[in-house]
């Protein structure tokens, strides 16, 4: 994973799903909020790292010393202050991650033109969901279950350590299905840490170094993940 | 003779034949959908318009002696048919004589015949009244020959093609909002063509070599009060030219009150006629999509338009949301979607309807769903909901699917932060990327790949990724290689559009020939 400190700003609609969520994931999450009552929600619903500021001064924003954090999650429930936020934000950290919701077409430009890195638009997602439902609700359904892991299936990242027995194979010689899981796709270093699709129908080579994106039930998952992390054992026919 | 009556009614109520045939000319003449009125439709637009033909043609040309027997005996007959039939269907006389007789037994009074058909046969006199029936008989006419001047009454045959054409209703319908002013108008041009027409015949009758009859002058009168003018006829005294000029200037005024009246009418009514429209339209497609409110989820729905959505129509209650979406180019109603009214004109029995409820208020949603299934249990319901806490009501009221927008996008914001790269991939799957296309594989009874296990399915050549099977409402994720492939499963695979395509050509190759 990439970060482990990460600050929400809001403790909205967004923020308080998002931050229990991360929270139960087990990573370190700050909240910032402007308003007394959500900060107090917020303190009652656990989080110790809870602080009241007006997000519209840039002085108030310097004091947090955000620099230490990894991730920047923009989920005020005003856009317009969300908006505000992100360009404050990028303006005085300008190598920070910044991730924003957004509400509307006009919404995500403006984010994205404030410096965001990632802007996730609300009805986007939706209106995509519902061309899904039309389209393949069996698809959608399942695919919704593994997003969310109501399945027991999920994805899993997994890194090619050195000297694993995939490395230096290619990707469709290996059987992973016998192992019960299925290899969706990598992130390869040597394309220029891009994510490609087993799909794409190109052959990768598979490099230590190289992080694999596996789909399957959890103890398949972690069981793939130990094995790939031995030793080569030579001769060993997998 | 009222047990004779009496008995013969009995009979025919416990006959499931004549019911039977009693249905079948109902759905003959009535039903909208079902093909043999179209057929019954075509014939009859073609008897009309051979009939009219043969009238126009014999003006100049002799008519060999079939067509005219054709013209006179066949098509009369069918019309003749046919209005006897509607005549019949209209009401049901015998099951109006058993309902009064078994309500008088009930009650212990006397069974009056009388009252019975009285009552029956004064409906069937009031159909026989109606424009259609009125019309439906002059068609019938033409048949009797001694009278040539019946011969006429052919062109009323066209009048029978009115029936098929719903916008003279609808003209119809908008005038009659205007009665009171049509008829003011009306009244007020009968008045002064009287007068005037009296005036000059009273006046000029002896004077005007063109003048004889009161009928000459009220011609006359009408000739020039709708400024026409023929000048077959013109007044040759003083006296007459200034009525001339009075009715002239009041002829125009007339004319152009009128023109005004019936334009208001139209333009007042012009939305709901188009409505109308629109709604005839959606019910003649097999499936169309109805989406409830026109706001940011409905307005992303139709820019994305990753596909053909078909027939569709936008509902909301705001006028000017409304306007805003036929301005954006979209079809658009202004009307209730919660309403019972609104959706059962849309015909449930014969088209796949979808409803997307897209508001922004849950109420309103639900209040929707629960209206459409109330209606049909058919309509598909996609229900948006913006409370997750409502999500159980949803189901209570039937919705076949559900749509979080926020809870969605807290998940791809999670994913985000907590799994960067998972995030491109899943996004990819979501928003259907060409190369992550997740699609589904139905199996059908003759498909090719039934049966097969799935080791022999070689989804690698085609560069598939094959995630599993869904079979009776469950997913079985990477099933073991020996697991044979059934009917009504669906196969979940994942990759390009083209690899799919090729997958499904290739083993669907033999259905054609086996249906």
């Amino acid at each position: 994973m990439s970060s482990n400190k990460i600050v929400i700003f809001g403790y909205g609609n967004h923020g308080k799903f998002i931050a229990q969520g991360l929270a139960e994931d087990g990573l370190s999450v700050s909240i910032v909020e402007s308003k007394k009552e959500r900060v107090d929600d917020a303190m009652s619903d656990g989080f110790t790292d809870v602080f009241l500021v007006d997000v519209t001064k840039d002085s108030a924003l310097t004091k947090m010393h955000l620099d230490t954090f990894e991730q920047l999650v923009c989920v005020m429930d005003d856009v317009h202050l969300n908006v505000f936020l992100t360009l404050s934000l990028r303006s005085l950290y300008a190598n920070a991650y910044i991730l924003a919701i957004s509400d509307s077409l006009n919404a995500t430009k403006k984010l994205q033109m404030a410096g965001a890195n990632k802007v996730i638009d609300l009805y986007e997602v939706s209106a995509n969901k519902i061309y899904n439902i039309l389209d393949k609700p069996i698809a959608t359904k399942v695919l919704e279950d593994f997003v969310n892991n109501k399945s027991g299936i999920t994805f899993k990242e997994m890194l090619i350590p050195p000297n694993s027995f995939l490395d230096g194979k290619m990707a469709n010689e290996v059987d992973f299905s016998s192992h019960g899981v299925l290899l969706i796709g990598m992130i390869d270093e040597e394309l220029g840490h891009t994510f490609v699709f087993v799909t794409a129908g190109i052959s990768h080579k598979l490099d230590s170094g190289d992080t694999i994106v596996c789909l399957g039930e959890q103890k398949e998952l972690e069981a793939f993940e130990a094995l790939i992390k031995k030793k080569e054992e030579r001769g060993v026919n997998i | 003779m009222k047990e004779l009556l009496l008995s013969f009614a009995l009979f025919l109520h416990r006959s499931t034949r004549y019911k039977a045939i009693k249905a079948f000319a109902k759905q003959l003449l009535f039903d909208t959908n079902s093909s043999y009125k179209r057929y019954f439709d075509i014939t009859i637009i073609f008897l009309v318009i051979s009939s009219v033909f043969i009238l126009i043609y014999e003006v100049k040309h002799p008519v060999p002696e079939w067509l005219d027997n054709y013209d006179i005996y066949v098509v009369s007959f069918i019309f003749a048919v046919e209005y006897l039939l509607r005549l019949w269907v209209h009401n049901d006389l015998s099951e109006l004589l058993i309902k009064e007789y078994n309500d008088s037994k009930f009650l212990n009074k006397e069974f009056s015949l009388y009252t019975v058909l009285k009552a029956g046969l004064a409906e069937k006199l009031k159909y026989m009244f109606t424009p259609s029936a009125i019309v439906d008989l002059l068609a019938i006419l033409p048949a009797y020959r001694p009278l040539r001047i019946l011969r006429i009454f052919i062109l009323f045959r066209v009048f029978k093609l009115l029936r098929y054409t719903k916008s003279i209703n609808q003209f119809i319908d908008v005038l009659v909002t205007k009665k009171f002013e049509l008829l003011t108008l009306l009244f007020l041009l009968f008045f002064i063509v009287s007068i005037s027409g009296i005036a000059i015949y009273v006046l000029e009758a002896d004077i005007n070599p063109h003048i004889h009859t009161l009928f000459d002058g009220l011609y006359w009168a009408i000739v020039t009060i709708s400024t026409v003018g023929y000048g077959d006829i013109s007044p040759v005294t003083d006296i007459g030219r200034s009525i001339s000029m009075l009715i002239i200037i009041s002829g125009i005024a007339m004319i152009s009150f009128v023109t005004s009246v019936l334009v208001s009418a139209f333009s007042e009514r012009l939305s709901e006629l188009k409505e109308h429209r629109i709604v005839d339209q959606m019910n003649k497609s097999t499936s169309f999509m109805i989406v409830c409110g026109y706001g940011q989820m409905a307005k992303m729905f139709f820019r994305q338009q990753r596909r053909e959505i078909g027939a569709y129509v936008i509902m909301d209650t705001d006028a000017t949301r409304v306007e805003a979406a036929k301005k954006d180019g979209y079809i658009a109603i202004h009307d209730d979607a919660s309403s019972h009214k609104t959706l059962s004109r849309f015909d449930a029995q014969y088209c796949q309807i979808t409803i997307l409820c897209l508001t922004s208020s849950d109420v309103e949603n639900i209040y929707i769903t629960l209206n459409a299934k109330s209606i049909s249990r058919h309509i598909k319901v996609i229900a948006r909901v913006n409370n997750p806490e409502t999500v159980n009501k949803f189901t209570y009221a039937g919705a076949d699917e559900l749509l979080l927008p926020n809870f969605v996008a807290n998940t791809m914001i999670y994913t985000a932060i907590t799994q960067p790269t998972m995030y491109k991939a899943i996004h990819a799957i979501l928003t259907g990327k060409s190369i992550a296309n997740l699609d589904e594989i139905h199996v059908h009874n003759s498909h090719a790949i039934k049966g097969k296990k799935v080791e022999d399915l070689d989804f690698g050549a085609s560069k598939l990724l094959f995630l599993g099977i869904h079979r009776r409402g469950e997913f079985i994720f990477n099933p073991p290689k020996s697991m044979e492939i059934e009917t009504f499963d669906v196969l979940l695979v994942m990759g390009r559009k083209i690899s799919l395509e090729y997958f499904k050509s290739q083993h669907e190759g033999d259905i054609n020939v086996k249906q």
